[in-house]
């Protein structure tokens, strides 16, 4: 039987990062990936909005950048399309739109606010979280910093902070901006991959938080997602790490409370002291480890957990170039938004509260040439697949014919939450494997019980976006792990 | 109409009700889980009498009974509670207690075999939240059967003789938690060697609708033999007698104590004999093995009182008037002649033989008298007669 120091259980980006820090200090490690190819949910973004500075200083990689100007263009019924430049976070232009200019000023204001909170968040954002009760002096310190960081703002910014962090975004629209289709573009950042509706308290803390990982509210593209893999695999591969694809593990074997080995469904059995998952925290405890060795108040607490997808990708292939509807060819290398005011978000939301398909989905979508590659959300996660894909397909459409200049389809490709879960062996195919609401945050995150990326079974941690910082694909949550592994192992 | 919702009928009845209605002279009752369960039905002291002397009987119909049936249901209970049940036999029961992952006890109860696949377990508090959760991941499904199974306690050192006299088949060759299918005077019963009295006893399970015949058999012989209902007030004398204790009333549930240091550890209980660190994980494992090896701060223990005034909800010393801890349970034992309790002590007083001092309160006549007792540390279980494990059993 072969022998690993440390064994990672899928290779998305956040395992395969964990290994180029864990095979930099000579530890030998084995990625087992269920797909041919590696790289999990990142391969469904080809840009990526941030990859965390630590990381790239951890592994010491450059990653290609995207060069070509950020546009979001939030589409319009009467064709009088917003269209914003995004040059950094803070530098938001309105290129057109039908908004009035006191409304420009207040949506400029309101994204500066936004940023001045955000930027408060990502201080400790990338940080192991602490926890509260431990009594070790890092762990007080941190959480001091954290006070202090939201102190630091000032008495009026910390009070609207305190304000708004779990208030629902329809609300703090409301009160700044009158145009709906403003209001609606914000409200797609705030709800998009989540549980929430616009008007579900905690919509402004998800804002806030995805603008703290992702650098950007807009979530633009900066960095070219290939480049990062191929840099990461190619760290793996100099530094010996053995990458076995289309392999699944069906079983971590623990023996003691501690792990021991993990089996193969081709039925070999690898030896390891050490195993850190990727795989999302439900899957991981449930399949992987089994209920049998955790105790019951910590599976209830895994049951509870809420990690229900709710978007679905869509890839559409026409026959000719996609043009706009009234819209200069230059912004089609844009974000394109289609949420056209809050209770139209609201409504798709109630659809998906009841696990039913709405007929007007919310899309986010990108153009390439004769491709569409879309988000279409709410579209739930059903306990029995039974997904209606030619009504998501012709809702989609009805959609797109509205702002399309006539074209033909050729070919389609949705996938569900179910088809995510399916895929990916993420429990429920959610995004950022489990809701990033304020309970399921920082050292809640992904529970009480199973914070700081270690577990209650010696030996196995957690490296998915089911860790803090969750989502976004940033790479630290691999980085984190890593570090604690090597820390408790001594040779930190 | 008959309104169930109606508030002048807000307790449910058992299938006994019946009869411990018209045997309740006092009619008072006590609530227990969403059923009427006489408290006292004429006199305390004559209830517990019966019960040591010859036989009681109680309606132990609210009792919650679990059914767990499935592949797993071994493996399941396994998980669950602190001992190792795997060896368990078709037909055995087991005392059994669960813990939650701080290694805090939630309840304790039986768990009766009907084969592999199928067992039930008894407990007082109501727990198939608890049982359903910790089902995740097995084979084995949990159903609350509570209300299709009528039961009845039959204490007391005659109560095997009457059984035989009723020509139940080889009843006395049932050997202490052990149970079987019996004949009772033409109901198919389930009888098991168990009982909350400390001794000779059994506990009869039957379908509702023949909860009256049943009950009305046990009667059959009262000329020779004084057979009396006894109500919860006598229970609570032979269990403590008996030296059994009871969640929320001696420690507290760690499913329902909102204050994180009331809750109590096997150890703390003294129940540290029912955990079985080596066996397959349980829920609590982990937080036991540490606790094993902490020393107690806190301890259960049974307590022999100077004098004979009660000491119930007394607060313990030491000698130098120090408050040390407090008493749960109390009672002036007729059958022991002496006044026995369960107190919890502070980690220097619970050693067998140590002294501590409890300050009781007495009611006398509208004033409180105030005595200040000598109390010596015992064992909690103060009445265990042989008769209680002989096999076969007294006839």
């Amino acid at each position: 039987m072969k022998k690993f120091d440390v064994i990672i259980i899928g290779g998305g980006h956040n395992g395969l990062v964990a290994a180029c820090v864990l095979s930099k200090k000579g530890n030998k490690v084995l990625v087992i990936e269920k797909n041919e190819k590696l790289g999990g949910l990142a391969n469904y973004s080809e840009y990526l909005s941030n990859i965390s500075q630590e990381v790239l200083k951890e592994l010491n990689i450059t990653v290609e950048k995207n060069t070509s100007d950020n546009f979001v263009s939030a589409l319009s019924e009467d064709l009088n399309h917003t269209v914003l430049q995004i040059n950094g976070s803070k530098n938001v232009q309105f290129l057109q739109t039908s908004a009035s200019d006191s409304d420009q000023k207040s949506f400029i204001n309101l994204i500066n606010k936004y940023d001045l909170f955000a930027r408060t968040l990502r201080s400790f954002m990338f940080k192991k979280p602490p926890r509260v009760k431990s009594g070790s002096r890092s762990d007080i310190w941190q959480l001091f910093t954290m006070g202090f960081k939201v102190r630091l703002l000032g008495k009026k910014n910390m009070r609207e902070l305190l304000r708004v962090i779990g208030l629902n975004i329809a609300d703090d629209l409301e009160d700044n901006i009158e145009s709906d289709c403003l209001k609606g573009l914000i409200s797609n950042e705030a709800v998009i991959g989540t549980n929430l509706g616009a008007r579900s308290p905690g919509s402004i803390l998800n804002l806030l938080y995805n603008q703290a990982t992702n650098n950007s509210l807009f979530r633009i593209n900066k960095f070219n997602t290939n480049s990062f893999l191929k840099s990461i695999e190619d760290i793996c591969k100099k530094n010996n790490v053995e990458i076995q694809t289309d392999k699944k593990v069906e079983k971590i074997n623990i023996s003691n409370q501690s792990v021991n080995s993990v089996l193969l469904n081709t039925g070999e059995q690898i030896e390891t002291s050490a195993i850190i998952s990727n795989s999302d925290p439900k899957t991981t405890y449930l399949e992987l480890v089994g209920a049998s060795n955790l105790d019951t108040d910590f599976i209830r607490r895994t049951n509870n957990y809420r990690s229900r997808g709710t978007v679905a990708k869509v890839n559409i292939e026409f026959k000719n170039d996609i043009k706009i509807k009234n819209l200069e060819s230059k912004y089609l290398s844009g974000k394109f938004v289609y949420a056209p005011n809050i209770k139209y978000i609201e409504h798709a939301f109630n659809a998906n509260k009841y696990n039913k398909l709405t007929s007007n989905p919310c899309l986010e979508f990108y153009i390439n040439k004769n491709k569409i590659s879309a988000n279409v959300y709410f579209i739930p996660y059903l306990k029995k697949p039974s997904h209606n894909k030619e009504q998501i397909l012709k809702n989609v459409k009805l959609i797109l014919d509205k702002f399309i200049e006539e074209n033909q389809i050729l070919s389609s490709l949705i996938e569900t939450p179910n088809d995510i879960e399916s895929k990916y062996n993420i429990s429920g195919g959610h995004w950022s494997h489990g809701d990033m609401e304020i309970d399921q945050l920082l050292m809640m995150r992904p529970f009480y019980g199973s914070s700081q990326y270690s577990t209650p079974i010696n030996g196995l941690y957690l490296c998915s976006a089911g860790t803090h910082p969750g989502g976004g694909i940033t790479g630290i949550n691999g980085v984190n792990a890593a570090k604690q592994l090597l820390k408790d192992k001594g040779n930190g | 109409m008959d309104n169930t919702l109606s508030f002048t009928k807000p307790l449910l009845e058992t299938p006994f009700h019946k009869r411990t209605f018209e045997a309740c002279y006092n009619n008072d009752w006590y609530r227990w889980a969403g059923y009427k369960i006489a408290r006292e039905y004429s006199n305390t002291e004559l209830e517990y009498t019966s019960m040591r002397n010859t036989a009681g009987v109680l309606d132990i119909t609210p009792m919650h009974k679990y059914d767990i049936k499935g592949k797993d249901a071994i493996k399941f209970v396994d998980k669950l509670v602190t001992r190792d049940v795997t060896q368990i036999k078709p037909n055995q029961v087991m005392y059994i207690i669960w813990c939650n992952e701080d290694g805090n006890v939630i309840d304790d109860g039986t768990v009766f075999c009907f084969d592999t696949n199928h067992l039930r377990i008894f407990c007082a508090e109501r727990n198939l939240n608890w049982f359903s959760d910790t089902a995740i991941g097995f084979d084995a499904e949990v159903n609350d059967v509570s209300d299709s199974i009528a039961a009845l306690a039959f204490q007391g050192p005659l109560s095997c003789k009457i059984l035989h006299l009723l020509n139940v088949k080889n009843i006395e060759q049932l050997k202490p938690f052990f149970f079987d299918s019996f004949d009772l005077n033409g109901s198919n019963v389930t009888i098991s060697r168990t009982g909350f009295s400390g001794d000779l006893g059994y506990e009869i399970w039957c379908n509702p609708q023949d909860a009256i015949n049943v009950w009305d058999s046990l009667f059959k012989f009262n000329r020779d033999y004084k057979v009396l209902p006894a109500g919860m007030n006598a229970l609570e004398m032979v269990r403590i007698e008996a030296g059994f204790i009871q969640p929320n009333a001696d420690f507290m549930s760690a499913e329902q104590a909102l204050r994180p240091n009331r809750m109590r550890t096997p150890f703390e209980l003294g129940m540290g004999w029912l955990v079985d660190l080596n066996k397959n994980y349980f829920t609590g494992k982990k937080s036991l093995i540490n606790l094993k090896n902490k020393s107690l701060t806190k301890k259960l223990v049974g307590l022999d009182i100077q004098g004979d005034k009660p000491a119930i909800g007394s607060v313990l010393y030491d000698k130098n008037k120090k408050e040390i801890g407090i008493v749960t349970a109390g009672m002036w034992s007729p059958s022991l002649k002496s006044n026995i309790a369960f107190g919890y002590v502070d980690k220097d007083h619970m050693k067998i033989g140590s002294k501590v001092f409890a300050e009781i309160y007495h009611p006398e006549e509208l004033e409180y008298k105030k005595i200040w007792a000598e109390c010596l540390v015992v064992k909690k279980q103060f009445f265990n007669p042989p008769r209680r494990h002989k096999v076969p059993a007294d006839i």
